[in-house]
């Protein structure tokens, strides 16, 4: 039981922790050090932090000290060269490589190579840039000793945003309120879990009803039919679809053929896009909502439907007063259930159109995938991914809880038909 | 409304189930169809309401042709075994059903089911869904919505199966007086001989797909065609007992036993009989004396039923007043009455 729990409500926990840190490719999801990049030191410029600051940062500097001479030493520097540079040089420091250097020049011993002379002039520098600090007491050390005079909070907020690990943080959502593109992704969800649903639910009971009336030799044949779509694998079953619609299809020929506008329907226009994407999906969930209906209808009493032929009903009349009324609850199962699969599913999306063209037809579920798990740039970033998934989940939480109340699910439950 | 079922002929599955069928049920009249289970009672009223279509035959309702028509199109009303009421609307909706679909306006439609169900008994139910109704009062709902519309014709299989015996008398009363009320025209399936009796003009027994015989209650008990028939009817159930024609007698040799054939002369000695005696005419009394042993006594409050088993292991039926009482294993000389003794060919028919 504990276990079963584990199983169901882990996948959840964890992506919400998740959402709430900014873990991503770059941060790596253990621990990370403290690095100032020239990246990060333009984006604090752009956050405002002073120039004067942020130049500083940016330069090394030149100290002769102890440390210095020892790694002189290390990197192979002729002894001699680095006794007259203790001798005449100690405790001094430069601020730039030309006047190290140049200072460096007039010294007996030095080496003829530029090379040589850089090396030199190489151990005593000294610089925060792009070296890596285990723990933030040194970053802010190092940054204590590069810095003169700093403004007030400047070390914390460098030695903070220095950080390569991943930090607790609820930027992920309040980034997705503000991103226009969150609007536009929500609209195509919308869009398309409404009109796929519609597909699915319309379809799947039109279907079964026609089978239902058919003489049963031909309802198996189309039974059958009817659940391709659900028992191919989706890899082929997208795959089928490209053929059916890309350059040179079957779609692109007959409409050549008929002198209509040929071109690459699952990825030249919106329109066509938007076709496709319902359809794949759209016939998917047909089949499911057959197979369930078709159970169902099987299940009213015939005498019921010879009832109300008797009683001088027309098909449509049986349909609609008898039929449908004994379809509410298969009806209700299959919207929920597809509702919640649609706004989670994305891989006939992403294997067909995958969002295009441009990303007019990406959906929530798809943009959560790419951005957590398959992104171009290559820095995934799993926290805004499931900061994503997260709210997928609380909608869909919220789905069930209204499409509950609308059907009135209560009132089929709460009488238990077995006393005990 | 007259209905007639002519040359009527229906197959299942390439199994004869009707076999040209001839019936005709008189305008206003109740008539049972009374058989045993099998014997294509259903189908034969499914194919009345047309839910079932005929395979070859003419059914007319009146002078009217409906045999190719659809069920929608024959204005009949059905009583279902199991009341088939729909169970997502109430009873005022389930009654309502037939007026709703036909489009009949609102107005008519309330007055019509309230006038429907007063007769039927149920005014105070019409809220209530069928869920929520006892199997008597389901019985009423089903009627009600069968009766609505005003059918040529009344349809009703097994109405009473599946109601406890307390209310299946209830009900036996309350739908043969609906039936007389409204003067409709009706068929009862049925395979009780006592509800058949009871609530019937008429009584149509049927034999696997035929009509065996048609006539009342009280011709077809005095006067059975066959020895089929003659069983079926009464309980409890006429006694057969074989023998042989023997100087226009029916004589078993062994026992000693000779009932005179009556107007009957003429059949070869030798020619192989049944006789039929009805269990309240084989007692103390009458004119052929019996000699056997009680193998059975069953009290019934007035009445006693008795086996008596003959010396040849035959059995003949009794029922005789409570007043005197035989006990189980005591040897009896009783009577049969030869007046009122059916006498059977081999084969059933009668003499
Ligand atoms: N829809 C059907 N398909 C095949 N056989 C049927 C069907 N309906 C009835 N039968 C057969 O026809 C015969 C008569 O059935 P039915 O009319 O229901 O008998 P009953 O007299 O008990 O009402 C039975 O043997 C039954 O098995
Ligand atoms: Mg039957």
């Amino acid at each position: 039981m504990v276990l079963l729990l584990g199983f169901f409500f882990l996948p959840v926990v964890l992506t919400s922790v998740f959402a709430f840190t900014n873990m991503s490719t770059a941060t790596g999801i253990s621990g990370g050090s403290y690095v100032v990049t020239g990246n990060l030191l333009r984006s604090l410029k752009d956050e405002g932090l002073d120039a004067k600051t942020i130049d500083a940062l940016g330069q090394s500097s030149y100290v002769i000290d102890q440390a210095g001479l020892e790694k002189a030493h290390a990197a192979g520097v002729d002894a001699r060269f680095i006794t007259e540079i203790a001798e005449r040089l100690k405790d001094r420091s430069f601020t730039s490589s030309t006047a190290f250097e140049r200072e460096l020049k007039t010294l007996p011993s030095r080496p003829t190579r530029v090379r040589d002379l850089k090396i030199a002039a190489g151990a005593f520098e000294q610089s925060v840039l792009n070296v890596r600090y285990a723990s933030r007491g040194e970053m802010e050390a190092a940054l204590t000793h590069m810095l003169e005079n700093p403004p007030e909070g400047a070390i914390e907020k460098v030695a903070t945003a220095s950080y390569t690990g991943w930090t607790w943080t609820t930027e992920n959502f309040k980034n997705l309120v503000i991103t226009p593109d969150t609007w536009r992704i929500i609209g195509n969800t919308v869009f398309y879990v409404v009109l796929t649903l519609a597909f699915n639910v319309l379809v799947g009971l039109f279907l079964a009803i026609t089978t239902f009336y058919l003489p049963p030799a031909g309802s198996g044949f189309f039974s059958v039919l009817w659940l391709l779509p659900r028992i191919t694998p989706v890899v082929l079953y997208a795959v089928m679809w490209k053929w059916f619609t890309w350059e040179d299809g079957f779609v692109f020929n007959i409409a050549q053929d008929l002198g209509l506008p040929a071109f690459n329907y699952m990825k030249g226009s919106v329109a066509s896009a938007w076709t496709v994407v319902i359809l794949v999906n759209g016939f998917v969930g047909a089949s499911f909502g057959m197979i369930l209906f078709s159970g169902a209808l099987k299940a009213i009493p015939v005498q019921q439907l010879w009832a109300s032929e008797v009683d001088g009903a027309s098909r449509w009349q049986q349909i609609r007063y008898i039929i449908l009324p004994h379809m509410r609850w298969p009806i209700l199962f299959v919207t929920s259930y597809q509702t919640l699969s649609l706004l989670s599913s994305y891989e006939q999306i992403w294997l067909t159109t995958n969002g295009g063209p441009g990303s007019t037809t990406t959906v929530w579920a798809l943009e959560a995938f790419k951005t957590a798990l398959n992104n171009y740039t290559g820095n995934l970033q799993y926290g805004l991914g499931a900061a994503m998934a997260l709210i997928l989940v609380a909608v869909g939480l919220i789905l069930s809880i209204v499409y509950l109340r609308l059907f009135r699910f209560d009132e089929m439950m709460s009488k238990p038909k077995i006393e005990f | 409304m007259q209905i007639s079922i002519n040359n009527f002929t229906k197959t299942f599955d390439g199994t004869p189930v009707i076999d040209d069928m001839n019936l005709t049920i008189r305008d206003g009249e109740m008539l049972a169809l009374l058989g045993p289970s099998g014997c294509g009672k259903s189908t034969t009223l499914f194919t009345i309401s047309g839910i079932h279509r005929m395979d070859k035959g003419q059914l007319m309702f009146g002078d009217r042709d409906v045999s190719g028509l659809p069920s929608q199109k024959r204005n009949v009303g059905v009583v279902f075994q199991n009341y088939a009421l729909y169970p997502h609307m109430n009873v005022f909706e389930n009654i309502a059903f037939p007026l709703t679909v036909r489009k009949d306006n609102k107005a008519d439609i309330d007055r019509e089911v309230r006038f429907i169900a007063a007769l039927t008994h149920i005014s105070e139910l019409l809220e209530r869904r069928p869920g929520q109704l006892s199997g008597g009062q389901q019985q009423r709902v089903a009627l009600a919505r069968a009766l609505v519309r005003k059918p040529d014709v009344l349809l009703l299989d097994e109405p009473l199966a599946n109601l406890d015996a307390k209310l299946r008398l209830e009900m036996r009363s309350e739908i043969r007086r609906i039936q007389l009320e409204t003067g409709i025209t009706a068929v009862l399936v049925t395979h009780d001989q006592v509800e058949a009796m009871s609530m019937c003009d008429r009584i149509a027994i049927m034999k696997k797909g035929e009509i065996v015989q048609i006539d009342t209650p009280a011709d077809m008990y005095s006067n059975p065609r066959t020895s089929f028939v003659a069983g079926f009817l009464g309980n409890p159930p006429i006694s057969l007992l074989n023998g042989i024609a023997m100087g226009n007698t029916f004589s078993i040799a062994p026992i000693k036993l000779r009932v005179p054939l009556g107007s009957h002369e003429g059949i070869a000695d030798g020619t192989p009989l049944k006789l039929g005696v009805r269990p309240e005419h084989f007692g103390p009394e009458g004119d052929i004396a019996v000699e056997g042993k009680i193998t059975f006594a069953e009290t019934q409050g007035r009445e006693n039923l008795y086996d008596v088993e003959l010396a040849d292991g035959s059995v003949l039926r009794s029922i005789q007043p409570a007043a005197r009482n035989w006990k189980l294993g005591e040897p009896v000389r009783w009577f049969i009455d030869s007046k009122s003794a059916f006498v059977f060919s081999d084969d059933g028919l009668r003499l």
